[in-house]
């Protein structure tokens, strides 16, 4: 079984051994399958829609019509700008796409960062402008969803409604996640913790974590400083309940981070 | 960690076997090596490389490097990059380069991360006089972030003809606890004809002065293979050099190229010990020291057992670089001053490696960068196998495997034939699982390495230029 959730970066087209090695059977790249006129990719938030017993089979088909498959986009490219009129919700393919804001004065505000399977743009349909931007940190593949055609399907199939409304509801739910007041090991033992559990719902590792943001991005994600951030991973590591390698970290003792984070960590 | 601690049987020197296999080879304190460097790469590239290196969760501590290109007197056998001169405000110019160098590279390191290894190496370090080098350190000490006492590494290389005991008490001041002291040899003849004469004493005594101070490691310098040296003058050196128990020792082989080093011109050829003295130099030198109790570690390096070099190895942890062997293998490493090198990240880079093309760049006030690279996933893969034969002896080819995530076979199988040549001549066992250095073929683990480097077999690279494997 593999065990990095998403390494694009180990395969180079032009490598034969790595390809030979691929071949070999030992897995060296992981990327969502493309799906067909049958099946969503296999970590699709939509993917649902057509389970669990394949009632909207009529619907999925329509869908696949109104999907888009766009990228790659490198990192640091912009999948959409603040303030950019509104005219589809996307979902991650393969890599890591960073939401921001920036102030006035220049300040950025990181929303989130969303992994293969997820939405975003879904904080768009009203007012019907993006107010934010999508990054990519990586290489990163997106689907395109148009909305007035999502929209109009979601009129005729209740499961592709209801799909939508989990979507949204979900997306509320989790600008709750750092609201309250907690202390600086919590955050990251929850950050840590939900990345994990977030990969691990789409069939990656729920222990091999590849951090494709910069800490400077999880600091401002967390509300935290840059080298508290570190401190703090550090003395994890120290404790044993991490190890970290450059950008790739283990979760050696998920359950004791687990503990950790339970005051924030929900749903 | 089993293969680690089995992978280190002391070495058995083999003169047929180190004679057969004495072809020109890298050192590998890289890898890729120096001569691959890229011109293409250039302050922009360092700048990206440095900035990426923030931005890891737990971003590598770091290790500096700052060159000091001046001696007083030349030494013959000198290959390095360096400048003669008596002239000490010679060293004002180049300070003033060093401190800009220095103030315009920090900014680019965030300040949580430590220093826990400083290095000063020449040329000779203490061209500078101790204003000078207190102004440096302190200067650096402001603008990066120094690690505490017992968790830093700072060494120096010291010429003992021009340093007293109250320099090197000066240098305990600033945090140095490592000391180096090249001698080569302490025949008076051999001085003479290398044009560097320096007593037992006066090395003696700034070894005494770093140890009084709380140096917590002392090294010392040898070469083998000078002119006029003798297997039964060299031996009294080393009884000289085991007398005085450095820590750590250091025994070069002379490598004559003086179409390349123009000091060089000035040993007479007809003077050198021929292949035969040599084998006999570096056979003795190796008997000698592992029965005064040095362990060897690998290349040309020994250490004593309680050393941390000795102990890194124990453990695994041993790590190749360009100050040769070293514990600090997690850090990024910032090259400073002329032809220094760096490691940031996958990227290497290297200064300028002349004086006026330093001094132009940094008055015009841009980095100094005039070469570098940045590893491919192939890079990354064959730098391990080299560090792991390098600093272990050793590759566990399942744990190889699992860290690359490739087929060690189907990846290495030109390589493996290579390694099987090897493996009948007695160098290294060769097994399903692992890949072993034998006791004769410790001394010749270069020759196991270069089996691993895919820019060996490019054309450029079959003119000469490096020197012998031993």
């Amino acid at each position: 079984m593999l065990d990095r959730p998403y390494r694009a970066k180990v395969l180079t087209a032009a490598d034969a051994s790595l390809r030979v090695a691929v071949a070999n059977g030992v897995p060296v790249l992981r990327m969502p399958d493309d799906g067909d006129e049958l099946r969503f990719c296999s970590t699709c938030a939509f993917g649902s829609v057509c389970m669990p017993q394949g009632v909207d089979k009529a619907a999925l088909g329509e869908l696949h019509c109104l999907v888009e498959h766009v990228g790659p986009y490198r990192a640091g490219e912009r999948i959409f700008h603040a303030g950019d009129r509104f005219g589809a919700i996307y979902a991650v393919r393969g890599g890591t796409v960073k939401t921001s804001t920036t102030d006035d004065e220049g300040r950025e505000q990181v929303l989130g960062f969303h992994l293969p399977g997820e939405m975003i743009g879904l904080n768009a349909i009203h007012p019907a402008k993006y107010p934010c931007d999508a990054i990519a940190l990586d290489t990163a593949y997106v689907c395109r969803f148009s909305f007035p055609a999502l929209a109009t399907l979601a009129m005729r199939f209740p499961g592709v409604q209801q799909q939508l409304f989990r979507l949204l509801s979900a997306d509320i739910g989790k600008a709750a996640l750092l609201a309250g007041d907690h202390s600086a090991d919590e955050r990251l033992a929850a950050f840590l913790i939900g990345l994990a559990d977030r990969y691990a719902s789409r069939g990656f590792s729920r222990t091999a974590l590849r951090l494709s943001m910069a800490r400077a991005d999880i600091a401002n994600y967390l509300r935290l400083a840059a080298e508290t951030v570190s401190r703090v991973l550090r003395r994890f590591q120290d404790q044993g309940l991490i190890a970290v390698d450059g950008r790739d970290v283990t979760l050696t003792d998920a359950t004791a981070l687990r503990h950790l984070a339970r005051n924030i960590v929900h749903g | 960690m089993l293969g680690a601690m089995s992978s280190h049987p002391a070495p058995v020197f083999d003169p047929e076997l180190v004679a057969r296999y004495d072809v020109n080879g890298p050192r590998y304190t890289s890898y890729p090596t120096a001569p691959e460097f890229d011109a293409r790469f250039g302050e922009a590239e360092y700048r990206a490389a440095a900035r990426a290196s923030n931005e890891d969760p737990i971003p590598r501590r770091l290790s500096i490097y700052v060159h000091v290109p001046f001696c007083f007197s030349p030494c013959f056998y000198c290959g390095c990059a360096r400048i003669i001169t008596r002239d000490r405000g010679k060293a004002e110019g180049y300070l003033a380069r060093l401190h800009r160098e220095i103030e315009l590279t920090a900014p680019l390191f965030d300040r949580d991360r430590q220093v826990v290894q400083l290095h000063f190496g020449g040329g000779t370090p203490n061209f500078l006089d101790w204003r000078q080098m207190a102004e440096l350190v302190e200067s650096m000490s402001r603008q990066f972030t120094f690690a505490s006492d017992d968790e830093r590494e700072f060494g120096i290389e010291l010429d003992p003809r021009e340093a007293d005991a109250n320099y090197v008490a000066m240098l305990a001041r600033h945090g140095f606890n490592r000391l180096s002291v090249g001698v080569q040899d302490f025949d008076p003849e051999v001085q003479v004809a290398v044009n560097r004469v320096q007593s037992v004493a006066q090395t003696r005594a700034v070894i005494d002065a770093a140890r009084e101070h709380g140096f917590r490691s002392t090294s010392i310098d040898l070469i083998y293979g000078l002119p006029r040296q003798t297997p039964s003058r060299f031996a009294k050196t080393l009884e000289e050099v085991i007398a005085i128990r450095p820590d750590r020792i250091a025994t070069y082989g002379y490598a004559h190229l003086p179409e390349r080093f123009k000091a060089q011109r000035q040993i007479d050829a007809a003077e050198l010990p021929n292949a035969a003295e040599r084998l006999a130099l570096l056979g003795l030198t190796i008997r000698t020291l592992t029965d005064a109790g040095y362990r060897y570690i690998g290349m040309d390096h020994f250490a004593l057992p309680s050393d941390e070099l000795a102990r890194a190895q124990e453990h695994g942890t041993l790590q190749r670089n360009f100050q040769g062997y070293s514990t600090h293998g997690a850090c990024d490493m910032i090259g400073l001053g002329m032809t220094s090198i760096g490691r940031i990240g996958d990227a290497y880079v290297q200064n300028a490696k002349d004086l006026v093309g330093y001094y132009a760049a940094l008055d015009a006030g841009r980095l100094p960068v005039a070469r570098g690279l940045v590893l491919d996933t192939d890079d990354r893969i064959r730098g391990d196998a080299i560090q792991r034969i390098m600093c272990d002896g050793v590759i566990e080819i399942g744990a190889f495997e699992a860290r690359h995530q490739i087929d060690f076979a189907v990846y290495f199988a030109r390589e493996l034939a290579q390694l099987r040549v090897l493996a009948g001549d007695g160098l290294i066992a060769l097994s399903p699982t692992r890949i072993a250095a034998t006791a004769r073929g410790r001394l010749l683990l270069r020759i196991v390495a270069m089996c691993f480097d895919a820019y060996l077999s490019r054309p450029r690279e079959l003119a000469p230029g490096y020197s012998k494997a031993l």
